[in-house]
């Protein structure tokens, strides 16, 4: 397994742990209430078991395990995917801060343009990884 | 494909089924069940159909420094596998009620329960899978 996939599948795995976090402590807030502010909560449950978990956990997979190129670097250009997974990351915090402080920076439109950003380059270079060897064209 | 992977999976498809067929039952305009069942049917599928089958699949293809009998069929991934199942049975049979019956100790204890076994199966899907996330480098360099 390559280090951007073992680095990417384990944020997934803290975002996990995170987002499962969250969502037991709201579902017993529900039971009883906790706090009233715990609702804000509820956003940051949704981005990190989306994006941080899962979407993150695809990403690391996939570029472990689709087909490696012949010549060349195996898995396409190595530093654009570290910079993959420091833009998402940052990105999914700067966005998690967002819903939890009132600023007068843009937090939200910042850290989902950063993610946005990581995801169109991973799928720069991984596009031409989605290939069969038994085809000559694509 | 080891036995846990087959019940994660298989449970899964069972939520999934579970999941499908109550978003159409709260499409019937005869029943007006709306916020009542909207978070029990999407933890059906984002955690009953989807997050089991990511757990299935990666314990299952994940690669292991050993393939022992005790490796392939561990303890952590089983434990990971009881403790979701039985905390969302506990979530999907109390989380409806809780509007209704808002406060009852017996709700509350049932609720509590299954957020600590949903704490518990993710713990135990990491303590599975961590250690199964390294470089092929890293194993060389032991060897060594």
């Amino acid at each position: 397994m390559p280090a951007q996939s073992v680095w990417i599948i384990r944020l997934s795995l803290a975002w996990l742990s995170l987002a499962t976090l969250i969502g037991s402590i709201l579902l017993v807030h529900k039971a009883v209430d906790l706090q009233p502010a715990m609702w804000a909560l509820l956003p940051l449950h949704f981005e990190t078991a989306i994006w941080g978990w899962a979407v993150q956990l695809a990403m690391g997979t996939a570029y472990w395990i689709f087909p490696r190129h012949l010549v060349g670097t195996k898995r396409g250009p190595e530093k654009l995917v570290w910079w993959v997974l420091i833009l998402f990351n940052t990105g999914l915090i700067i966005l998690l801060a967002g819903y939890l402080h009132q600023s007068v920076l843009p937090l939200k439109l910042t850290g989902r343009g950063m993610m946005t950003f990581s995801v169109i380059i991973f799928g720069i270079s991984m596009w031409s990884r989605v290939k069969s060897y038994s085809s000559h064209t694509n | 494909m080891p036995k846990v992977t087959r019940l994660f999976i298989k449970s899964g498809f069972i939520y999934l089924f579970l999941g499908i067929v109550m978003t159409l039952v709260a499409e019937l305009p005869q029943v007006n069940t709306s916020a009542l069942l909207l978070p029990v049917y999407w933890h059906m599928i984002v955690i009953g159909w989807v997050t089991q089958v990511i757990m299935g699949v990666s314990i299952w293809m994940f690669p292991r420094r050993k393939r022992s009998r005790e490796n392939i069929e561990s303890v952590s991934a089983l434990l990971s596998f009881w403790t979701l199942n039985t905390g969302l049975i506990l979530r999907f049979s109390a989380e409806p009620f809780i509007p209704l019956f808002h406060g009852n100790s017996a709700i509350v204890l049932v609720v509590v329960i299954s957020s600590l076994l949903h704490i518990a199966a993710v713990f135990f899907y990491v303590i599975e899978i961590w250690p199964r996330v390294f470089t092929r480098e890293k194993v060389k360099r032991k060897k060594q």
